[in-house]
This record gives C-alpha cells, structure tokens and sequence, in this order.
C-alpha cells in the first residue's frame, strides 16, 4: 500500500469521525448508547480496512471493510445535521452497511465475488435496502420516532401518515428476511467447499455471520413489531457491537499468518536430517494448516509431476481452488497448494523457501553420502587389490624362484653325491653351495610367506592364526577361531590384524604371552588381540595401529584399542561380515 | 602330460632287496624328471610320474605303488590339490603310503593329513630333496608304516615360546627325545640318533610322558599324533 494512500485513509477515518462526533452535539442521552456503537464500529471497520489493505494490497478486502466503516459513519452525520437535504439522505441510506457488510462476507476471504449470481445478490441487498426505505420515507413524519425540528426534516415527505409508512415497512421485511437467507446459504456454501487453508479462513466468518444476521433479523422483527425491545440499551448500543467481529476477523486473519510464518521456519528447523520429501510435506502442511498441501516433484523423464505418496499432479491445471508455487533451487519441485493461500504471499514465499532448504539439505546430504561411499568402496577396492597383488606375488614366487631353487639343490644333491667319491674337495665345495641353495630357500620361503600366507587362501583363518601363533615370538594362546570361512577381505582384514597386533606384542609391549580371539557374530567377525605387558600404546603415536586402524575401516570396520600403561594391551577389530 | 608307467630296469632290481614302487606327482618338468632320476639311482622303482592330482589318481589306481609323492600345490588351482589326492588315495587305497611336499611349514595341513591315520604317512619340506640319502630313507619309512614329520616343522612347534608349560620342566635329552618322537622316529632309530640305549630312550619317553601328563602310547604313530597334537596346542 502505497504511503500516500495510507495517509489518505487514515485522514478520511480521523475527519469522518471528527463530524460525525461535532455532528451529533450535545449527544443526547437516548441516542448516546446508538451514536457510541456507531462510533465504534464505523472506526473499527476504517482501521481494519486500513490494515486489510496494507496486509493484502492485491486484494479489495481493504476498500470493502473501508466501504463499511463509512456506510456506518457517513448516514449517521448526516442524519445529524440541522438540514432537510442532509437529514433525509441520511435517513434514506442509514441501512445501507446491510449491504456492504453482505458484499464483504460474500467475497471474503478473497475480496472478490465469486460468481454473477452473487453480483446479483449484493445488488439486490444495497437496492432492498434503498428502495423500501425511499418507499417508506415518503410517508414518513420525522416527528414519528420524535427527531423532527431544527432542520430535521424529510424533503421526501408527500403524506404524513403513520400507518403506510407502518405497512410499508412491514412489507419490506419478507424480502430482506430472503435475500438475507441466501446470502447465510451462500457463506456456508463456501465454507462447505473450501479445504485446507481456505477452510480455516472461513470458519470464523461463518460463525461470525450466522451472530450478525442474528441480530439484523431480531432487529427487523422487533422493529417492525414495535416490541418495547427493540428501543431499549440492549438493542441500540450493545447488540449492534457484534458486528465487530468483521474487523475481528483481520487481527485473527493476522494472527493466524504471522504463526503459521513461525510454525513453517520452526518445522523446517525440527525436520531430521535425511528426512524424507514426506516427512517434509506433512510437517509443512501441520505447520501452515493447510491439510491439502502438496509437494510434487517432476519425473525424471519430464513426463509429468508426482507428489510425495506418488499421485500424478497436473502442475499446469492444478485444478479448482488449487494454486503451484515453484520451489527455487531444488529442481522441479512444486507446491500446489489451497488457492486462498495465495493472499498470503509472504507465507507462500516462506514455505516455499523453507522447502528449498529443506530439499537442498537432503540433495547435499546425499550427495555427501554418495560420495563417502564411492571413497569407502574405492578404498576397500584398493585394499583388495593390494591383497590380489600379494596372492599373485606369493603365487609366482613358489612357482618361479622356489621352485628352480629346489630343482638347483636336487642337482647340487646329485652332483655332490657323484663328486664325493671322485674329488672330495669338489664335493665339499658343492656341498657349500648345496647350503646356501637351502638357506636361499628358507629365505624365500618365510619372504613368500610374509607377503601373503598361503594357508589363509588354502584352509581359512583356523589355520592361518594357527600359524601366526606357532610362529610368534611372545607365547600365544588362540582362544577361539571360527572354523567356517568368510570372504577373502574379511579374512585378509581379520589375519591382518592378528598378524599386526601379534608383531607389535613381540616389539615393544613387553609380554610374556598375547591371547587372540576370532568370534563370529551375527553381520560381523570381531577380533581380539590382547597381551600383558606394558600397555600404553597409543594409535595416534606413529605406530603400526595406525595402519592397522586404516586397514580395518577399509573393510567398514572399527578398530579399538585399550591400553592404560602397565595392564596391558587391548585391541579390538569389530568388522563387519554379511 | 601323459602317464608313463616305468620300465623295470633289471640292474635295478637286482640292486634293491626288496624294490619299493614310487609314483611321483609334480608339476614342475625338471624337478620331476631330477626326482625320478635320483630315486632310481637310489634303487627305487619309480613306476609312473603325474603332473596333477587327477592324473596321480589314475597312476595309482593303475598301478597300486608302495609310496605316492606328491606336491601340495599343482594345477589346476595351485592351492591344495595334492593334499586332497593324499587324502583320497588314503582313502580308497589305505595301504599305500603318501609323503606330501611341501614349500609351506604349514600345521594345518599336516593335522589334515595325520587326522585319518598317521601310518605311513610323511609331511616333508620339498628342499628336502636335496639330501638324497635322507629322502629315500624317508621314502622307506613310510614304506615300512612309520610316520615321518619335518624337523623344521617339529623344531618350530618345540621352540614356541609358552608360559607354564610343563615342557619347561623336561631336560635336554628329554626335549630332543620329544622333538625326535614327533618327527616319527621309532624309539630304536631314536636311540641310534642320539647314542644311548634302547632303554635310557624308553626311560625318557616314560619320564616325560609322566611329567606331560600323557598316556603312554605303545605304538609309534599313536606317539607322533598324541606329541604333535601336545606341541601345537
């Protein structure tokens, strides 16, 4: 709203009630209750209208509540005034705000009519309010109700007559009665037929009409019966404060918003990470209120849109009463929503805005994710095809070198055999070399050995650990080792660490003997290896656990180590095995 | 590579009193050729060579030898073939004696192998070989039913180091009488190797079968899988 506008509405309200105030002097007393509900209700409905206009700029809302505050007001001051002219127009239009209270309860909440039939409608009420009230007032005496004189006078007037302005009155009542009728059967129409966000809007409103035509019908009757009622406090100052509920309906109208706002952030801030598009939606639909929010997101194909339970969405024809709003940054995601919601364009961006977040979170989330496991299967890949590689090596080896080194000792066997005899010291000289070809073949072999056991391949862990302790320099005692077999980078991982944790004991834990556990467990293979000596390892110090630790997360697992200084040394490798 | 039974050669056979018959597995053309060459001088009967574990099956069902050996690893998979012959020619043909050569000081496979029954079984490193003399002596144990087990292979499980163990309270000579006993020698052989008296050897074996809390056991093989099975635990 424009600042100029706002300065001109707040103007017209002030001087609308300045004359209406200075109009009315010196106030008396009967007419004192019916000129302060007036006063009331004409400024509530001119500050509602001007805060409708400001909140919803697009829409007439604001004009219309505006129209009401002045219908209330301006009849009022000019029935006041000590002249024919102004006395009788504001006699004439004194009921006018039946009308434009109907035109607002019907375009509410959109500040539009939503059909011709209710143009028709709003006309008909402005006109039942006009003409019978022209009708009427040409036989109607000021003096009638006791406010003649004093320029109090009907200019309309052509017979003074009681009993014709009496019937005519009376006549009147069955139409208005109807038209009030079918503007109460149209408020519930729309009611019945909102959902969502535009069903919270209407309730109130319709409670709220169903009280005012109440008490414009109460009013009419008692009226028109001449019931002692209807000229008494209750009547003209009280019961006619009702109608504040319209301006009512702004502050709540606001106040719904500015939660909704609040509840949409504080759902977007709750929401778990990695929660699914569902999750989102329901938790954005609970904190907007609009039940039959929709978050749809374009198939990959581009054939069409799906929402969150996997229902077609026409995003391009989201049907009657339905509104999209695109959802920036995350890719083809749409919200079609209540088209009520659309007054509310702050909160639509907001939600909106609180989707993308929430969808761009889960997108990097996932990204990430995808990420880690791309590296975790790489670096396990990797680890595999380190062990490949040490299985072949060891594999040419004894079928290579070792084995043209058994084939060169056997010869060497034979030719010492024939030599000794004939050249003892040819014998003895091949007897020599006949050594170092052992020698050499022991090396090689516990070379081989190290770089893959051939025994882990060829029978499994059992017999691999088993090994491992024989040969370990610390006395060692298998506690258990499960006989079955697992995949071979399972198996590689588990011995790895056996392997390692056993050599690390024999370098610098100072133990007189290390106990290794194997147990399988449901999805995972944990290993144990634990010594008595002086404890105080520490992964981080650059020593063989750090590697070990690597080696173990290659495989998905973790590595524990519990090694207070002077009770020994701990460690234990939890992998996981499908 | 196609069976090839062995002519007897007449030489030969008058050489030996009694001409054992040996079928040999392995893979490697030269070693097998060089094997075959040595056993022979040595007066043995190689009757035919096999370069994989079908092929020996079919050897020996054929032609029923005293002693089968074979390698651990031939083709087609280079991992345990010849043990798994071992074991089926154990199985179909319980009298032939088997030694198993090995590149590996492996004792899962040696528990493997004894778990049936240990007579006439031998577990030997492949460079063993080399010591001609040695070889065939090995070759005529498992002949005779004894079991023969790799030094290296028994030397490693007597050196593990080990806490409380009542190993600790035997003396030297009851030490290498064990090792001995565990690479299969018969209390005879046992007392030649280390020069005393069958008796002192028996005295030993009594002693430090007592002071292992093992029952004493008369025949030999029963002794190498009771001493191994107590050394590996």
């Amino acid at each position: 709203m424009s600042r100029r506008l706002r300065a001109a509405l707040i103007a017209g309200a002030a001087a609308a009630m300045i004359c209406f105030v200075w109009s009315g002097r010196p106030w008396p007393a009967p007419y004192l209750p019916f000129f302060i509900s007036t006063a009331v209700i004409g400024l509530s409905f001119l500050v509602a209208g001007i805060a409708a206009w400001s909140r919803w700029p697009a829409s007439r809302l604001g004009l219309l509540f505006t129209i009401v505050g002045y219908a209330y007001l301006l009849p009022a001051t000019l029935r006041n005034l000590p002249n024919p002219l102004a006395f009788t127009i504001g006699n004439l239009t004194a009921t006018v705000s039946g009308g434009a209270l109907a035109y607002l309860a019907l375009a509410w909440p959109s500040g539009r009519l939503r059909s011709r039939f209710e143009v028709g409608v709003v006309i008909a009420e402005y006109a039942w309010t006009l003409v019978p009230t022209f009708v009427s007032m040409l036989f109607w005496n000021p003096s009638f109700c006791g406010c003649g004189g004093g320029g109090h006078a009907n200019i309309l007037l052509i017979d003074s007559s009681r009993s014709v302005w009496d019937a005519v009155n009376a006549a009147s009542i069955p139409g208005s009665l109807a038209l009030t009728g079918i503007v109460l059967a149209l408020i519930v129409r729309h009611w019945r037929s909102a959902r969502g966000w535009s069903r919270r809007v209407m309730t109130p409103l319709l409670w709220i009409s169903v009280a005012v035509i109440a008490y414009f019908v109460a009013q009419d009757v008692t009226g028109n019966l001449k019931l002692a009622i209807s000229n008494g406090l209750f009547f003209n100052g009280i019961a006619p404060l009702v109608v504040l509920a319209g301006p009512a309906l702004v502050v709540a109208d606001t106040v719904r918003a500015r939660s909704a706002r609040g509840a949409v952030g504080a759902a977007v801030v709750d929401m778990e990470p990695g929660a699914s598009p569902g999750r989102l939606r329901d938790a954005l639909a609970r904190a907007l209120g609009d039940s039959t929010l929709q978050l749809a997101f374009r198939l990959p194909d581009g054939s069409g849109y799906l929402d969150t339970s996997g229902r077609a969405v026409e995003v391009a024809w989201p049907g009657p009463g339905r509104a999209v709003t695109r959802v920036a940054g995350a890719d083809g995601a749409m919200l079609v929503h209540d088209a009520g919601l659309e007054h509310e364009p702050q909160l639509l961006r907001l939600t909106a805005a609180a989707a993308s977040m929430a969808l761009e979170h889960s997108r990097l989330q996932a990204e990430v994710q995808a990420q880690l496991e791309q590296v975790r299967a790489s670096r396990a890949r990797i680890v595999e095809a380190g062990d490949a590689e040490r299985r072949r090596l060891e594999r040419d080896l004894h079928d290579g070198a070792q084995q043209r080194l058994v084939t060169l000792s056997l010869a060497l066997g034979m030719a010492r055999d024939r030599a000794a005899g004939v050249d003892p010291e040819l014998g003895s000289l091949i007897e020599s070399a006949s050594k170092e070809a052992k020698e050499a073949l022991t090396e090689l072999r516990e070379l081989a050995r190290g770089i893959h056991p051939a025994v882990l391949t060829e029978t499994g862990l059992a017999g691999a650990i088993q090994a491992l302790a024989e040969r370990s320099p610390v006395a060692t005692t298998i506690t258990a080792v499960p006989d079955g077999r697992f995949p071979a980078a399972i198996e590689a991982t588990a011995y790895f660490v056996v392997c390692e944790a056993l050599a690390n004991v024999a370098k610098h834990a100072r133990a007189d003997g290390a106990q290794v556990t194997i147990q399988s467990r449901p999805g995972r293979l944990v290993v144990e290896v634990s010594d008595d000596g002086a404890g105080g390892a520490r992964p981080e110090a650059g020593s063989g656990l750090r590697g070990l630790a690597d080696r173990v997360a290659s495989a998905g697992g973790v590595l524990r180590v519990d090694s207070p200084p002077g009770e020994g040394t701990r460690l234990e490798a939890d992998i996981p095995c499908p | 590579m196609s069976v090839t039974p062995d002519p007897v050669t007449a030489g030969a056979a008058a050489r030996a009193q009694v001409r054992l018959r040996v079928v040999i597995a392995e893979d490697t053309v030269l070693l097998r050729e060089g094997l075959r060459r040595v056993l022979t001088d040595a007066g043995l009967d190689v009757a035919g060579t096999a370069g994989d574990a079908d092929q020996l099956l079919q050897l020996v069902e054929a032609l029923r030898p005293d002693v089968v050996l074979a390698d651990i690893r031939m083709p087609p998979t280079q991992t345990t073939e010849g043990l798994q012959a071992a074991l089926e020619i154990r199985r179909r043909w319980p009298g032939t004696a088997v030694i198993v050569l090995s590149q590996h000081v492996e004792t899962e496979h040696l528990f493997e192998l004894l778990a049936t029954d240990p007579r006439g079984i031998g577990y030997v490193l492949k460079e063993r070989v080399a010591d001609i003399a040695q070889f065939t002596d090995a070759i005529r144990r498992v002949a005779a039913g004894e079991s023969v087990i790799d030094p290296e292979v028994v030397s490693r499980l007597v050196a593990r180091p080990r806490r409380d163990s009542p190993l600790e309270t035997l003396t030297e000579r009851e030490l290498a009488v064990l090792a001995l006993m565990a690479e299969g020698r018969s209390n005879q052989a046992i007392a030649g190797q280390l020069y005393m008296s069958p008796k002192t050897v028996e005295t030993h074996v009594g002693s430090l079968f007592a002071k292992l809390g093992l029952l004493p056991a008369a025949e030999d093989h029963r002794r190498v899988l009771a001493v191994l099975t107590y050394l590996r635990r």
